[in-house]
């Protein structure tokens, strides 16, 4: 019998000895946290229930423990974390509007750390395991093990929540270290200022002295040769003292263009760690953290409901668990399933619901220039070829489809061909900036007209 | 049980428990007042669940026993006793209070349905003046956050180091910070500890402990706090209170507080408090009143206006340091601020520190630095 199902069982048996309201006041957010030779350790949320268990109930609790398994010798108690309370029924006050607030107290001035974020509320699945564990690794021994460590992922997916944990945790176990986590746009804009006052001296000088750099979207780098420059003398800088260095980007290091080569080998000598997107039970698992952080108590339908619907940004996720968050508030009950379908229409009809082949087909033709129909025959003129093999790439990027449909679509050509024809412009987007901007205009093209 | 106590000595009891008693709808047993007496003692004791109250007396028993009753009927019908010797006496569940003429009976709850209050780990303590803590607790418990967003600002932040007592508070639009230096001869202790104790909890402190003279002992323990104060009689606890802590981290606020000020006004609190008084009556829906310091001819120009009233236009004198400012306040917290500044002193004096319209203003008294007060401004426009 597994702990919970231990404690399950000694639960459903003392509810038959006391009255409901005894019971809901002591046993609420009870349960076994370990056990090992014959002793059972009971986790309670505040003293006056572990007084109460300990006195009132102990002898039932051990009985009862007793009769499931025989080993059990000696229950004891301790007061766990404090009990996640119940967002209480109130409106929230309403702030006088132009009233400022201490902003600082949410964030970190001199590290810009957001204490929000950290290790003990980032849910680790089997699409940020490595990821993960690199950066942990890393605040335990920041400069020691993976330097640079370069995490890189979609949009919304978690790495800047992983970067700043890693900060959070090292100012917890390092606490003399000198932390900065700063976003690269805000670190191009430092670098421009110095140079306008005529102060790049100090400004190197400034990062310099840091035992941890955490950089956010250093994609953003790409094109300004300037600060890759700087960037570069003051890796250089940190990486040969041994300062850790973080960076994250939404690209493998190949992938970002127009990145100087020696950085960009620079930033693949350390860990990369890849960051995809989650599957629907670690969805579920990031639902129900959320919620619980935030203090309400959504049904496990609404749950599912969302996480099966929103799959690729975590972000979103949240937006739409925010947004029942506020309704709950505002009407002070927990909205049905069918209301929070029509809450969350916005952000659910995303654009890659209102795309399809015979679209793509079209704006890809319109695009380049030619007539749909040239565009599936199977002419081998060049200037048809491309965009063919553009169209065959956005079928199966932006909707899905299988490389035999692909074939079929185009004049029933072999699935092979579809295979090859995406192989080939992904391998060119890497490589041309033009050429992904692009592919960019014909998507926008297609999600906008 | 048979006891017999003053009616004067009983009242003063139950006045100090009964606070917290009657709070809960799901467990009627909180509603009651737990008696108990034993040797030389009676004991009256509540919680709520966070907060426990225990309340000692040295009287006379002839027999030892214990019951709970609903503090509200107890406490009502002690007060309208005269003062004289009551006899109280339990039987089957009952409480029996006899005096001169009178023969009462209160039905009461099983004892043994009375929450525990948790014991605390007593490892280190330390003695305050009761008056001068609850003193400056008072100027910064009300400044403690309501709302349950943020579970950590919902509570006033204590740090002990070494004979120094900091107290802070804030609700995110304004912070207040007050020191409180702790004589030698006071208990020393060996490391610094730091908690944060809600606001309700506080308050308590500040009722129960604030008019009494003499001194209390703080012990510290993870969950729990204890204050208590001894019987004057002998070295016995007369009040222990018992409340949970907030758990978390409390933010980092000494980053907030300026170090240096950009303008800076000198003025007598009491006129600056009058006129603020003054421009509040003119002043809009959001509170506003807007302050503009001209350094050259030393003025401090006070500003509101309502459509709806009319509008208020006033001038202080004011030794002003630095640049000309221009910055809006809500009328409530910098009024807040400066009373609990003045607290008495009607000649004092204070700094006001502002660094342009979007950073916070620090209010200061201009001679001792151990109360300070942040408030943020309101975006102009």
């Amino acid at each position: 019998m597994t702990k919970e199902e231990l404690w399950q069982a000694v639960l459903a048996q003392i509810q038959l000895n006391i009255s409901q309201a005894n019971f809901a006041t002591w046993f609420k957010e009870t349960n076994i946290v370990s056990s090992k030779d014959g002793q059972i350790m009971v986790s309670v949320p505040n003293s006056f229930a572990k007084e109460w268990l300990e006195n009132k109930y102990g002898k039932t609790i051990l009985k009862i423990l007793f009769n499931l398994d025989k080993e059990i010798k000696e229950v004891k108690y301790s007061v766990g974390k404090a009990e996640v309370r119940a967002v209480k029924k109130e409106l929230p006050p309403l702030t006088v509007p132009g009233q400022m607030e201490f902003e600082e107290l949410q964030v970190d001035r001199e590290t810009n750390l957001n204490p929000k974020y950290n290790f003990e509320n980032f849910v680790v699945g089997p699409s940020n395991e490595l990821a993960h564990a690199a950066a942990w690794a890393v605040s335990q021994k920041p400069g020691l093990v993976y330097n640079p460590l370069f995490i890189y992922g979609g949009v919304g997916l978690g790495k800047t929540h992983l970067l700043q944990s890693i900060g959070n945790a090292v100012i917890k176990n390092f606490p003399q270290k000198k932390i900065k986590y700063i976003p690269t746009e805000k670190f191009t804009a430092g670098l421009v200022s110095s140079i306008r006052n005529q102060d790049v001296e100090n400004f190197k000088a400034k990062y310099r002295a840091f035992d941890i750099l955490i950089l956010d979207d250093i994609q953003f780098l790409a094109g300004k040769e300037k600060t890759q420059e700087e960037f570069f003398h003051t890796f250089n800088a940190l990486y040969e003292t041994n300062k850790q260095i973080i960076l994250s980007s939404d690209r493998p290091p190949k992938a970002i263009p127009a990145l100087a080569e020696r950085l960009r080998s620079r930033f693949e000598g350390g860990m990369i760690g890849d960051i995809s997107y989650p599957d629907y039970e670690m969805r579920v698992a990031i639902l129900k953290t959320k919620s619980l952080e935030k203090g309400v108590n959504l049904s496990d339908e609404i749950l599912d409901y969302i996480a099966a619907n929103i799959q690729r940004n975590i972000r979103e996720l949240e937006g739409a668990l925010n947004r029942i968050i506020a309704y709950q508030r505002i009407n002070n009950q927990i909205p049905e399933l069918e209301t929070i379908k029509s809450l969350l229409k916005n952000i659910l009809i995303s654009p890659s619901k209102l795309a399809n082949p015979a679209k793509i087909i079209q704006t890809v033709a319109e695009f380049y220039d030619l007539r749909e129909k040239e565009l599936l025959s199977s002419s081998r003129k060049k200037e048809i070829v491309r965009p063919r093999q553009i169209a065959m790439f956005l079928l199966r990027e932006e909707l899905k489809s299988s490389y035999p449909f692909i074939g079929r679509k185009f004049g029933g050509k072999d699935h092979t061909t579809a295979i090859h024809a995406c192989g080939k412009i992904v391998k060119e987007l890497e490589k041309d900036e033009n050429f992904s901007n692009e592919i960019n205009l014909i998507k926008q093209r297609i999600y906008t007209a | 049980m048979k006891t017999i106590i003053l009616k004067d000595k009983l009242k003063e009891g139950i006045s100090v428990v009964e606070r917290v008693a009657g709070r809960s709808l799901t467990l009627p047993i909180l509603d009651t007042v737990l008696i108990k007496t034993e040797k030389n003692f009676i004991n009256l004791t509540t919680t709520d669940l966070e907060i426990g109250i225990n309340w000692w007396s040295l009287v006379k028993t002839e027999k030892e026993g214990k019951i709970a009753v609903p503090a509200k009927i107890l406490s009502s019908f002690i007060n309208l006793l005269p003062n004289k010797p009551i006899q109280f006496g339990v039987k089957d569940l009952n409480l029996e209070i006899e005096s001169d003429n009178y023969k009462t009976l209160i039905k009461g709850v099983d004892p043994e349905e009375f929450p525990i209050i948790p014991k605390i780990s007593t490892e280190e303590k330390i003695v305050v003046g009761n008056q001068l803590f609850c003193q400056s607790l008072s100027k910064v418990v009300d400044i403690a956050s309501l709302s349950s967003t943020k579970v950590e600002i919902s509570g006033v932040y204590f740090l002990f180091q070494g004979n120094q007592v900091t107290m802070t508070a804030t609700d995110s639009f304004r912070l207040g910070e007050k020191k409180l230096f702790l004589p030698d001869s006071a208990s020393k202790i060996t490391k610094d500890y730091s908690f944060i104790l809600p606001q309700r909890a506080a308050k308590e402190v500040i009722n129960i402990f604030g008019d009494k003279e003499g001194s209390m002992s703080i012990y510290f323990s993870p969950n729990q706090v204890l204050f208590e104060s001894l019987l004057s009689e002998t070295n016995h606890p007369q009040i222990q209170l018992t409340s949970r802590l907030i758990e978390g981290d409390y933010p980092n606020y000494t980053e907030i507080i300026p170090k240096t000020y950009e303008t800076k006004i000198a003025l007598a609190a009491d006129e600056f408090a009058n006129q603020i008084k003054m421009a509040s009556l003119f002043s809009g829906k959001i509170n506003e009143v807007k302050l503009k310091a001209d350094p050259e001819k030393g003025l401090l120009n006070i500003f509101s206006q309502n459509p709806d009233v009319g509008e208020y236009n006033s001038s202080v004198a004011a030794k002003i340091e630095g640049k000309p400012c221009e910055t809006s306040f809500n009328y409530r917290f910098l009024l807040d601020g400066l009373l609990n500044m003045i607290s008495g002193d009607k000649k004092k004096e204070v700094v006001f520190g502002l660094n342009g319209s979007e950073k916070a203003g620090v209010l200061k008294s201009k001679n001792e630095d151990s109360y300070l007060y942040l408030v943020m401004p309101i975006k102009a426009g």
